[in-house]
């Protein structure tokens, strides 16, 4: 019986009102490879957080090795050997590498020296050990997103834990990268040490791990060896029934639809002057949904703001339609205004509807009653139309987003990363409102669907483009599919050289 | 020659003017460095400038008023972090409220110790300590090195704090948390302890600047004196690119600036004495203006930690 | 500032700062009591001191803070509304001499123009260094404060001097150029309306126009105005700029044709400063700025008897206002806090 290194009971966690974890239990044994799977919303980050010293459980116990122990910091963590990589990375963009690495790293008394060398060495040792490689001396903010991740793990990787622990951090990577990290993390369990493995991916999940356990709504609901495990179960422990998923359509071309948006050989550049697209020309119709899939940096960002005409092309043609509606992927800051109220963010679409604007007036009874119908017919779980959008749930604002949106978006709908951190329920109402705007009539707008979820543009584009380095490659109907488009994504940015960086 | 003897009035001025803003700026660098933006830092000077004054003439010397005068800048820079770090008020607002209350207590004590009247205050000043060998070189040498000994603190403060900064583990965390808080604390370090004591030390800059300005340059405290050089410094700041030693020779170059006031006349430059007030704060601004893009402030600039919602 | 906060927080805040003002005049020697009743003494002791000292010294108060609620409801930190006040007040003695000429009912309008037009210009120039080349505002408009200051002091003893050449003021400016009062034989002038409805229009500006939205929207979540709203940032943040320097400009004029009908050095004890005080006490609200810009009104006004009976120095009022504005910031502090 290998050694329990990790042992959570009943652990509870509350935010405020909110019960993020409402008695889960983990095991983490010595040489194994941990999958902890959940959809978003379970409770996996909660629980992680508490094994990782950054929150404290409100009851239940943790026992390392045998003894219970308390956490109080994330040194405490480190101290019994529990190394933690966040998903959103905890890194110092204008600082080097190395900085980074050395940052936290108290030498004794003599805690004034900074040890740059020592660093270094340790750090090359750890490379060559773990089959990573990255620049140290690079700057941070110059890397790519899986270099920063690298870079990350070995931050993890420094302080020798017993324990690593990874949270989702497949969610940024290229099919190929997320291949090589899997096969790293099985590589780490070889001398004795856990990885635990957090994710919403079942079949990440199922490729890598010795043992799963699957979080539901902050409980524990099955936690097996991998051999005892197939999908449809698992499927069923993490939503609680059997999942139909989505609105499964046949992608349908439509080659005669009104051309709502045409674009032709737009460059444009990115925040810090890079040349983001490099010449793109894309055709946008009446009734299809395009999907453009691709790694972040390659031009998304900057793709979706041209076409839906929040951003200026640096050169290139581009006729955009003049109804559009743009779902943009950070709803907190660009797509609601958080101190306001569901009033007055719907009241952000005054300038392009008429309805809610009468000269230099804006029409409050008009807007208040678009809200209150938004309240309704989209479910969003809210008081009244006057509470503030920062007390909606995540999934919530997003329904909120989308309901104002879709009325502007009678020629084009921009969707950037539409279902980003939203559980299954609110994927699936969104990508329905996706689904059902295309089709409702045949005046429907067209759709251009943006996002890194392969799964998702698969599962509903009728025409399919991958982005790399700012250049679009559409994909033939043969390669729809996982390794087909991973395939179309060496080179991208993202997708690592040797030398471990962009 | 008369011509040279003006010029080594001025350069000796600018120096003597740069010194303060110098100092402060110096301090500010490293409290911005942290993420805080302290507009409180006139407050800490003008403090700085009546405890120099009333501690030189209670405890019966210069020196002892320096001391005092670090302390009062300290303080005031104290409050402002308590309520800024501490209970995460807004850096900007606040750090207006500290200014003026700075500028208004200052004001009431003044006024309520020594009356209405204006009389001058005699306060045991600083004498200039020229440094052997140096202050004999020509030119430089007693505009540079027969300054009070608060000079001598700037000059070797700007490299030992770029030392501070780039080559110990402490400075590289006061970088970490001025840039990404979060990622700093997810390292360990305590950024909000951090950001607390280097914006008490840049308190304690501006108030030996303020007890310079009495000690070694005015010799009297009169109200409002510091004339928005705390304000200057933050500018400074920028100009120099929160780098220790650039921010030392901005500094200076705005004490020059500041010297015409005095030595305009004598330079032969003809104009209203108002003008040659304002010069100083036209300057800044042009500079300002000029300097854009060059560098970039600390990313977690004026950002509150731990973020609001 | 974003969201606005209740009003109880003002009350809470004004306790607050009454206690620390108190315990620091207890430090210093002296007495509240004593103190506080002497600034109600003057400050409301008779119909002369509500109407001719009160009022009279509420109304650049109330401009001032309506121009500062203003500029941060729309997230524009203008420091600068004393620099922008004494441009206003220099443009209005200026239309104010010369324009001797003309009848009444066309000049004081001018006078009262060219200084919001003055006021303007001032903060033009921090305005477009924020929007162009993207320099924070606080410590531009800081620097234009002394420039402001300067340039009035300057033009007293220069261009604008009066005629004899002795002090440092200008002459009087022409009868035809002061404004009306509104109670014989007190010194209310009828500024106080025009404060009173400027407070009222910019309450509707922001209630019921398109661009009183898109400021608050600007102030409140700029990329998601930009982004999601389509709303011309960078416009609304120079217009609000210019708007916040005209009226703090008009305050300036409306100070010079109504109380002092001459411009003098020291014009201003630092209004632009006190005006961030009542515009953070009224929550940045149009109507609620009115009744701290009263409140502050009443408090400069009961200073100089303050100091006449109780021996307070003048310069303590100044300090409590800055008392003022970190109450309120930490009352609101604690409110999101427990809140969250």
């Amino acid at each position: 019986m290998t050694e329990v290194l990790a042992r959570l009971d009943g652990i509870v966690h509350r935010f405020g009102r909110v019960t993020a974890l409402d008695g889960a239990d983990l095991q983490v044994r010595a040489g194994e490879v941990h999958g902890v799977l959940g959809e978003n919303g379970a409770g996996k980050s909660t629980l992680l957080s508490v094994l990782g010293g950054v929150l404290r459980a409100d009851a239940g116990t943790l026992s390392l090795r045998g003894t219970a122990v308390t956490l109080h910091s994330p040194r405490d963590a480190w101290a019994n050997g529990i190394g933690l990589v966040y998903q959103h990375f905890k890194l110092v963009p204008r600082l080097t590498v190395l900085e980074n690495l050395a940052l936290g790293r108290r030498t004794g008394s003599r805690g004034w020296r900074l040890p740059l060398r020592e660093v270094e060495d340790r750090a090359a040792e750890l490379m060559t050990q773990a089959g990573l490689t990255v620049d140290l001396h690079a700057v941070v903010e110059d890397l790519s997103v899986g270099n920063r991740q690298r870079v990350e793990i070995l931050k993890a990787l420094l302080r020798d834990p017993r324990i690593l622990i990874l949270d989702e951090p497949t969610a940024v990577l290229s099919p190929p990268e997320v291949d090589t990290l899997l096969a790293l993390l099985r590589s780490l369990v070889t001398d004795g040490r856990a990885v635990v493995l957090v994710s919403h991916k079942l079949d990440e999940v199922l490729a890598v791990s010795d043992h799963v356990t699957v979080l539901r709504e902050g409980r524990t609901v099955l936690s097996a060896p991998r051999s005892e495990l197939e999908v449809t179960s698992l499927t069923h422990a993490m939503i609680g029934a059997d999942h139909i998923s989505g609105p499964r359509r046949e992608p349908h071309a439509v080659a005669d639809g009104e051309v709502v948006t045409r674009l032709r050989d737009v460059r444009a550049t990115g925040p810090r002057g890079q040349e983001a697209l490099r010449g793109v020309s894309l055709d946008l119709r009446r009734g299809e949904i395009v999907g453009i899939a691709g790694v972040e940096g390659n031009g998304q960002r900057e793709l979706a703001l041209v076409l839906a005409g929040r951003a200026e092309p640096t050169s290139g043609d581009i006729e955009v339609a003049s109804g559009t509606g743009f779902i943009s992927q950070d709803r907190t800051s660009e797509g609601l205004a958080l101190e306001f109220d569901l009033t007055e963010n719907v009241a952000l679409a005054a300038h392009r509807d008429e309805l809610f604007r009468s000269g230099i007036l804006l029409k409050w009874d008009e807007i208040e009653v678009r809200a209150e119908r938004l309240r309704s017919e989209f479910a969003i779980r809210a008081a009244d139309v006057s509470v503030p959008a920062r007390s909606l749930s995540g999934g919530n604002q997003q329904r909120l987003v989308v309901g104002r949106e879709l009325p502007e978006a009678t020629d084009l709908l921009v969707a950037e990363n539409p279902t980003r951190g939203l559980d299954v329920a609110a994927t699936d109402f969104v990508h329905g409102q996706i689904v059902d705007a295309v089709r409702s009539s045949v005046d429907g707008p067209s759709v251009a669907l943006i996002s890194t979820d392969l799964d998702e543009v698969l599962e509903l584009s009728d025409r399919l483009f991958v982005i790399v380095r700012g250049r679009l490659t559409e994909v033939a109907r043969e390669q729809w599919t996982r390794e087909g488009v991973g395939a179309l994504m060496v080179g991208a940015a993202g997708v690592p050289d040797d030398r471990g960086s962009r | 020659m008369p011509e040279l003897v003006v010029l080594v009035a001025f350069l000796e001025a600018s120096v003597r003017l740069g010194v303060p803003l110098a100092l402060a700026a110096m301090g500010e660098t490293i409290t911005e460095r942290t993420g805080v933006i302290n507009i409180g830092l006139e407050g800490s000077v003008i403090a700085g400038a009546l405890g120099g004054a009333l501690g030189a003439m209670a405890l019966g010397g210069a020196w002892a008023g320096m001391f005092v005068g670090a302390g009062a800048g300290a303080a005031v820079a104290f409050v402002f972090a308590a309520f800024s770090i501490g209970l995460g008020t807004d850096q900007i607002i606040t750090g207006t409220a500290i200014t003026l209350g700075g500028l208004g207590f200052t004001g009431a004590i003044y006024q309520a110790r020594f009356g209405t009247t204006g009389a001058v205050l005699s306060v045991p000043t600083l004498a200039p300590a020229p440094v052997p060998l140096l202050s004999d070189l020509p030119v430089v040498g007693s505009a540079l090195f027969a300054q009070a000994p608060t000079a001598y603190l700037a000059y070797v403060l700007a490299p030992a704090l770029w030392y501070f900064l780039y080559r110990t583990q402490w400075g590289l965390e006061v970088r970490a948390v001025g840039e990404a808080p979060d990622a700093a604390a997810a390292a360990g370090v305590r950024v909000r302890w951090t950001r607390f004591w280097a914006t008490v030390f840049g308190g304690a800059m501006a108030g030996v600047a303020g007890a310079h300005l009495v000690l070694a340059h005015a010799g009297t405290f009169a109200e409002n004196m510091s004339a928005g050089r705390g304000f200057i410094a933050i500018a400074v700041v920028v100009l120099g690119r929160w780098n220790p030693v650039l921010v030392l020779f901005a500094a200076l170059f705005f004490g020059a600036a500041n010297a015409l006031q005095f030595q305009g006349q004598a330079l032969g430059l003809d104009a209203p004495y108002q003008l040659f007030l304002a010069f100083p704060y036209v300057l800044t601004l042009a500079a300002l203006a000029g300097w854009v893009g060059r560098s970039r402030a600390p990313a977690a600039l004026a950002l509150p930690w731990p973020k609001r919602e | 500032m974003r969201r606005l906060s209740p009003a109880w927080t003002a009350l809470v805040a004004l306790v607050l700062t009454l206690a620390v003002a108190a315990g620091s005049l207890v430090l210093g020697g002296f007495n509240p009591i004593e103190a506080g009743f002497a600034m109600m003494r003057g400050a409301f002791g008779s119909s002369n001191a509500i109407l001719s000292i009160t009022m009279v010294r509420a109304v650049p108060l109330i401009l001032t803070g309506l121009a500062v609620a203003l500029a941060f409801r729309a997230g524009i930190w203008n420091i600068g509304a004393e620099g922008q006040l004494y441009a206003g007040a220099v443009a209005a003695v200026w239309v104010g001499l010369v324009g001797g000429a003309l009848p009444g009912f066309v000049l004081v309008p001018l006078v009262l123009a060219s200084a919001a037009v003055a006021g303007a210009l001032w903060s033009a120039i921090p305005a477009l260094m924020r929007v162009r080349l993207g320099t924070g505002e606080v410590i531009t408009t800081i620097l234009m404060n002394f420039v402001g200051i300067y340039l009035a002091a300057y033009m007293v003893v220069g261009p604008l001097q009066e005629s004899r050449g002795v002090f440092s003021q200008t002459d009087a400016i022409a009868e035809t150029a002061t404004l009306p009062l509104l109670v014989s034989g007190t010194r209310l002038h009828s500024g106080f309306l025009l404060a009173l409805l400027l407070g009222g229009a910019m309450w509707a500006m922001f209630r019921w126009t398109r661009i009183g939205f898109e400021i608050r929207a600007v102030g409140a979540a700029p990329k998601a105005a930009r982004i999601a709203g389509l709303i011309k940032t960078d416009r609304v943040v120079l217009l609000t700029f210019l708007a916040s320097g005209a009226i703090a400009g008009l305050a300036g004029g409306v100070e010079v044709a109504g109380v002092t009908f001459a411009l003098y050095e020291d014009l201003s004890p630092g209004w632009g400063y006190t005006a961030i005080a009542v515009a953070l006490l009224g929550g940045l609200h149009p109507i609620a700025v009115l009744g701290t810009g009263l409140l502050f009104g009443a408090l400069e006004g009961g200073a100089a008897e303050m100091q006449r009976a109780a021996g307070i120095p003048a310069s303590w009022v100044s300090a409590v206002e800055a008392l003022v504005i970190l109450s309120v910031l930490a009352v609101d502090q604690v409110r999101r806090r427990a809140n969250a």
